[in-house]
């Protein structure tokens, strides 16, 4: 079907940039434009409220008038905030550098090698994608109880990289699958061995697909509360998400506070999302929908 | 893709095969051995072993620290469980965001396919909401549908006080709010998906349809809606496999999975079962039912896309 629609292309010209456009009359353009003004609205109302609520104490919230910074105050004053952001962003970075340092090699050996069992590598390693990570929490819980490393960073490093190889190694294959084989027999050629043509050709022809998959990998890292619960307890090293729940399950709760905590944790992610809305998409139907 | 691009990849190996000599294709069967494993690695051990572990102490009534074999009955005494029903049930629930979560996304998506003045503004408020993590979501969700919340007040305000409803102390309302702020946060990833599928239809065909004299609605339903079907279904799955499996932290902060069971799906559940009352066994029972419930899903998407092509 697709190639019926290609082939039609050179026919028309490209006047029309959007499909729908050429059907709809101007009034209806208006509307178009109210509706979705009046959709954004609505799905930006939550951060009014989250802006507007965190600048007001909790006497002002309550009574619905007035304006502070205090609550900025207290939620710093009574959670390790820095020290959550900072473990955050470690936990996302160290996570993202061992993905990639393990996907990118695996993706060009099952793109643009043979070896033997390879195809049921890749059915291995890509099937296990459809684990959901509820399955497999608790005996990998136990196991890093086992070997003590639970509260440390390298055991939910751990977690997060195992979620995230499976769907990283699909994204590299078929990226370099995407790569002209001539490339690398003219690696070869030249008396690169394959690792060689690994580093010096194919890993630097990667970058927008490392950069698809930081993108992917950064958001769910840095939104990730189960792993954060059960393998990094203490407040020290716990991550922003992590201390959040504990604020907003506190006995005291004062939700200006959690509102400043919930505003800051939401700007890391939001600006991902909105600069690099094209990666996301890229990646997310990559494969299951050409 | 995958399968399109596998036939021209082999004729390539095939010729580099004559061309190049048996020391250079050893190289690469072993090069592509030691590239592949470090992946192989922390799949076997951090992914496969575990729910192969998972699978085994499903059968034990295992505390985290010993375990006794009990056998395949273990999975009957759960399924004879009423709480595990209701549970189930909850997820069922959960599923009718779904579709609603695809209506939204498709009709925001033909809405920005028009591309009307400061259309690219309103892509980036809808996809925003995406990217707020579900523990803010629920933090958020629990002050906007409790009695004196947002959507009450809002409700008042439109003079519509009479529909005021305590949503978060029945486990009906509870689980609707849930649903509710499911659907808001997966509206964004939806209509991108949508507006992705949409972006791909020939402009021509449009053309078409407005020589023939065709209205929009028409358009819409019988040319636009058709064309997006692998886009639809892909975002069904995408969809309903987090409906079972992400919102974890969302009932963790938003209802603590009450009232009554009201709002606990399956992967609460799980929590629960292991890291609340010590039931590891019955945890890992759990998750192996989830498991099959997403291959399920994910094997229909499969047959459905391969039966296609």
């Amino acid at each position: 079907m697709s190639s019926n629609m290609r082939a039609s292309t050179p026919l028309t010209t490209h006047t029309a940039a959007g499909g729908l456009r050429s059907v709809l009359l101007r009034p209806s353009r208006i509307v178009v434009f109210l509706a979705l003004g009046l959709a954004a609205a609505a799905l930006m109302y939550p951060f009014a409220f989250m802006i507007l609520t965190s600048f007001r104490s909790k006497a002002q919230y309550l009574g619905g008038s007035g304006f502070a910074i205090v609550s900025w105050g207290i939620l710093f004053h009574g959670v390790p905030v820095v020290r959550e952001m900072f473990n955050s962003f470690l936990l996302c970075i160290a996570s993202i550098f061992v993905i990639l340092m393990i996907a990118a090699p695996a993706g060009f050996s099952l793109a643009k090698t043979s070896f033997p069992g390879k195809r049921l590598v890749f059915i291995g390693i890509v099937g296990s994608m459809l684990i959901p990570l509820q399955s497999y929490i608790i005996p990998e819980y136990v196991n890093f109880a086992r070997v003590h490393l639970i509260n440390t960073y390298l055991g939910a490093i751990l977690v997060y990289v195992a979620i995230g190889t499976p769907f990283s190694v699909f994204l590299m294959t078929t990226y370099f699958r995407g790569i002209p084989d001539e490339l690398v027999d003219a690696g070869l050629c030249d008396g690169l061995k394959h690792l060689g043509v690994f580093r010096r050709i194919a890993f630097p022809l990667a970058t927008p697909a490392i950069a698809t998959l930081i993108v992917l990998r950064f958001i769910p890292v840095w939104n990730d509360f189960l792993v954060g619960l059960l393998f990094l307890q203490e407040p020290a090293n716990r991550p922003f998400t992590v201390g959040l729940g504990v604020l907003a399950s506190s006995q005291l709760v004062n939700v200006p506070a959690l509102m400043a905590g919930s505003l800051l944790s939401t700007i890391p992610a939001a600006i991902t999302y909105v600069a690099f809305q094209r990666y996301l998409v890229a990646g997310l139907t990559l494969g299951s929908v050409q | 893709m995958v399968a399109s691009k596998s036939p021209s990849g082999r004729a390539t190996r095939g010729r580099f095969h004559h061309a190049a000599n048996r020391g250079l294709r050893l190289d690469g069967s072993r090069a592509g051995l030691i590239l592949v494993s470090p992946a192989l690695v922390v799949v076997l051990l951090l992914l496969i072993i575990p729910i192969g572990e998972a699978f085994y102490y499903s059968m034990t009534n295992w505390n985290g620290i010993t375990a006794h074999w009990v056998g395949p009955k273990t999975y009957v005494t759960v399924f004879s469980d009423p709480t595990f029903w209701r549970v189930l049930e909850n997820n069922a629930l959960m599923l009718i965001a779904v579709p609603a979560t695809m209506f939204c996304g498709v009709v925001l998506a033909a809405l920005l396919h028009v591309r009307v003045r400061g259309w690219r503004i309103f892509r980036g408020a809808i996809i925003i909401p995406t990217a707020v993590s579900w523990v803010v979501l629920g933090v958020v969700g629990h002050q906007a549908f409790a009695q004196k919340g947002l959507i009450n007040g809002g409700l008042s305000a439109i003079g519509l006080g009479a529909l005021r409803l305590d949503w978060l102390a029945s486990p009906l309302g509870a689980i609707a709010a849930v649903g509710i702020t499911f659907v808001y946060s997966l509206v964004g990833i939806n209509t991108l998906i949508f507006v992705t599928g949409m972006s791909t239809i020939d402009p021509a065909i449009y053309e078409a349809a407005r020589l023939d004299g065709a209205r929009w609605g028409r358009t819409f339903f019988q040319l636009t809606l058709p064309l997006l079907q692998r886009y639809l279904l892909f975002a069904f799955v995408v969809t309903a496999i987090s409906a079972f499996s992400a919102v974890f932290s969302l009932i963790y902060t938003m209802t603590g999975g009450g009232p009554n069971f009201g709002t606990t799906t399956i992967e609460f559940f799980i929590y629960q079962k292991a890291f609340g009352t010590g039931s590891f066994g019955e945890g890992a029972l759990l998750g192996i039912v989830l498991f099959a419930i997403l291959f399920g899903l994910t094997l229909i998407q499969f047959r459905l896309t391969r039966g296609e092509t």
